[in-house]
């Protein structure tokens, strides 16, 4: 076993228990915490991929701002406490039969499908991934939906700004 | 070039233009006030409406990013047509209101957003139109801020939203892994119809269906629409939903050609559900704005059948219905609009004798709710028409009868409606509703246009003559 | 080179997707709808890295849809998060059950 399969694997448990424990915690503070863990697993993963720039903005974009959001509002909602995750029995054991049969479906699909099965990445050099590539790259082809999404951010702002604000 | 860049993104520059200059005067120090406001942006909406009809060509822009044509042309001055009756009807709501500039700012990003992803022809141009798209209405969902409805009709909208535009990328991701494009140039030559490829697409499809609400994914609707602020609702049910049938309607018909024979049953299965169910829900609704809602879903599904007929005839009906659909649905909810932003009544008890008080609003509801129904000389038969026969060139008759049958149903709802307009009595009936000149207008325009676009045939003819076949 | 085939890549990816997914449904929790909704979205993140890089390597499409859905993953977080300020307002609570003033 090499290196990177040992990386691989334990970068893969690590998400999915902490993808599950962020459901499972009842304390939203919690949740938060693990849901950082599963993100650095998965910048660890994009590592592996040698998509690094993609690593650091996951850190930077999802753990560092949107989980900080997410904190913020908890600790200023006092929302610190412990909630019974219920809802009904019958409810969880539909998503649970319904999440596994579209996970079968997912899963027999990719096992018949040919141009999948045994490929292993063929990264040709180790610069594909890096921001000097990208930006060349995003600020040519992709100049319009970058400028798109300017305009989503400002209209998100608007749109934040007026609903949060006290009245 | 230059030249050419302007006049092929003009619909997309112009609202964002408009953005900007309201921009600059909420952050600059003049204080306006509401009126004038509201004034200036309806003037400049209306600019924006007219400047779509001149100096347009057909040709693309950066890379595969964006293409227009002569339809989408159309397709885009139909929604311009739509947001400035919207602008117009919401003037009795927004006299009032504390954030008039932000309002508008949030319905051009919206619109920008359509026009985007009617434009685009790569599936990440795409997935940003949509999401410009949404996330603004769902803001704009909220701006009853004092209202619980309002929130939660806002929270309904961005959760569904989110799930749906997830079960969207997903289909992508595997889209992108089967065929190692994202252009809608390449995809059709690439789709073989592998298990896989059938499951992404189940999954894109899915995620269209949320946004059009076709029935196993329609539960949003009715509450969404119930909360929000009616010119809101009469947006996302007639602009929002028109722009998603537009897209819908020629992804399908380009993209997803090969795997035609795949989602013409799925439109079938999908179609007689959404009109039974939205029927039969909407049979049972108190609230007026919770019955449109259900009666818009039905609507849907009559798109459905016209979109599954797979070709020519099926572009051009879906596209002349949304049309019709506009004119006919914006009536409907001016009325409602207006009734709402003066008394509150929302229940269709409260307009049991509105004809007695409000003689004008009480015909134009009725002129409007005979169309939706689609009785005969109103726009909204032709427009059922056309569906249907698009349909039934598949020669699936159980599809046309049902279809039938639900008109009748949907018959009786509407019906009911107009009866308790015009003949129940009422102890304490709506008052007088006294409505100001934007409202005036919204109202003619909606009549003229219901009764043109029925009448004059070169309306169905020069779409027809635009939509490319199958 | 690496040695992992890319069905394990995407059957990590096609688990954390399904999880998310749960966690939409069987949650109360508004904020933790969201984690969920954010689970969902990383998963298709991983997928798109993943088949840009094994099956892919000539152009970059995978990883630029990868970096716009964080930036808009982050433009609907602020909204949904400034929606449930909103109604926490009202509401006093942020537990979906208790938002219910409209049923059928």
């Amino acid at each position: 076993m090499s290196t990177s399969e040992i990386l691989f694997w334990f970068l893969s448990v690590l998400a999915l228990f902490s993808a599950i424990m962020v459901l499972v915690s009842k304390n939203p503070i919690h949740s938060v915490l693990w849901l950082i863990v599963v993100f650095f697993a998965i910048s660890g993963h994009y590592l592996l991929l040698n998509a690094q720039f993609l690593a650091i903005v996951n850190i930077i974009v999802y753990a560092g701002a949107i989980m900080v959001l997410f904190l913020f509002v908890i600790m200023l909602m006092n929302l610190n406490k412990e909630t019974e995750p219920s809802r009904n029995i019958w409810m969880k054991f539909s998503g649970v039969i319904s999440g596994g049969l579209l996970l079968w479906i997912f899963v027999s699909a990719t096992r018949s499908a040919g141009e999948i099965v045994g490929k292993t990445a063929m990264i040709k050099e180790g610069s594909i991934g890096l921001i000097e590539n990208l930006g060349k790259v995003l600020f040519t082809q992709y100049a319009l939906p970058f400028e798109i999404s300017s305009v989503l951010f400002l209209s998100a702002m608007v749109g934040a700004v007026v609903i949060g604000k006290k009245q | 070039m230059l030249n050419d860049f302007f006049i092929l993104m003009k619909f997309e520059l112009l609202p964002a233009v408009i953005f900007f200059v309201l921009l600059f005067i909420k952050v600059g120090t003049a204080e306006l006030s509401n009126a004038s406001i509201i004034r200036l942006a309806n003037i400049l909406l209306f600019i924006n409406l007219v400047a779509g009809f001149f100096y347009n060509k057909d040709g693309g822009m950066f890379g595969d990013m964006f293409h227009t044509n002569a339809l989408i042309v159309l397709q885009k001055s139909i929604l311009n047509l739509g947001i400035f009756i919207v602008s117009l009807q919401a003037e009795a709501w927004l006299r009032t209101h504390k954030h008039v500039i932000e309002f508008y700012l949030l319905l051009l990003s919206s619109l920008m957003g359509m026009f985007f992803m009617i434009s685009g022809a790569n599936l990440l141009m795409f997935y940003l139109g949509l999401e410009l798209a949404t996330i603004p209405l769902a803001a704009l969902a909220n701006f009853d801020l004092e209202k619980r409805k309002s929130s939660e009709a806002a929270m309904k909208l961005i959760m569904s939203s989110a799930f749906s535009s997830g079960l969207l990328l997903f289909g992508i991701s595997l889209m992108y892994g089967t065929t190692g494009t994202l252009g809608f140039a390449q995809l059709p030559a690439l789709l073989n119809g592998s298990n896989l490829q059938v499951f992404a697409f189940v999954l894109l499809f899915a995620g269209f269906a949320f946004k059009i609400s076709v029935v196993p994914f329609h539960l949003w609707t009715a509450d969404v629409y119930e909360g929000a602020p009616v010119p809101v609702t009469s947006f996302l049910s007639v602009v929002s939903k028109g722009a998603f049938i537009f897209v819908f309607a020629s992804v399908l018909y380009t993209v997803f050609k090969p795997l035609a024979d795949t989602w013409y049953h799925m439109l079938f299965l999908l179609s007689v559900l959404t009109m039974v169910i939205g029927n039969l829900f909407a049979l049972r609704q108190q609230n007026i704005k919770r019955m449109l809602a259900f009666s818009s879903i039905a609507q849907m599904g009559f798109i459905l059948i016209g979109i599954s007929g797979s070709s020519q005839a099926g572009t051009a009906s879906a596209v002349y219905f949304v049309l019709v659909y506009v004119f006919t649905n914006l009536a409907a909810f001016g009325v409602v609009a207006l009734v709402s932003a003066q008394t509150g009544k929302e229940d269709i008890t409260d307009y049991k004798g509105f004809h007695a008080t409000n003689p004008v609003l009480a015909w134009v509801l009725a002129i409007a709710l005979f169309s939706l129904a689609g009785v005969p000389p109103t726009a909204g038969f032709f427009g059922k028409f056309f569906l249907i026969m698009a349909g039934a060139a598949k020669q699936n008759y159980w599809l046309i009868t049902i279809a039938a049958l639900n008109m009748i149903v949907s018959l009786y709802y509407y019906l009911n409606l107009v009866k308790a307009l015009f003949m129940d009595a009422n102890a304490s009936p709506v008052p007088k509703i006294t409505f100001g000149v934007y409202a005036k207008l919204a109202i003619v325009i909606c009549i003229a246009g219901m009764v043109l676009s029925g009448l004059a045939s070169v309306v169905y003819e020069y779409i027809y003559n635009l939509s490319t076949g199958f | 080179m690496s040695e992992i085939p890319l069905t394990h890549i995407l059957f990590v990816s096609t688990a954390l997707f399904f999880i998310g997914m749960y966690g939409l449904f069987t949650r109360r929790n508004m904020i933790t709808m969201l984690m969920a909704v954010e689970l969902m979205l990383n998963s298709v993140n991983i997928n798109f890295v993943a088949f840009n890089k094994y099956l892919f390597p000539e152009n970059l499409d995978g990883v630029f849809f990868t970096i716009f859905i964080i930036t808009i993953a982050a433009a609907e977080a602020a909204v949904a998060i400034a929606i449930i300020i909103n109604l926490y307002r009202s509401h006093h609570s942020i537990d979906v059950e208790d938002a219910t003033e409209m049923k059928w």
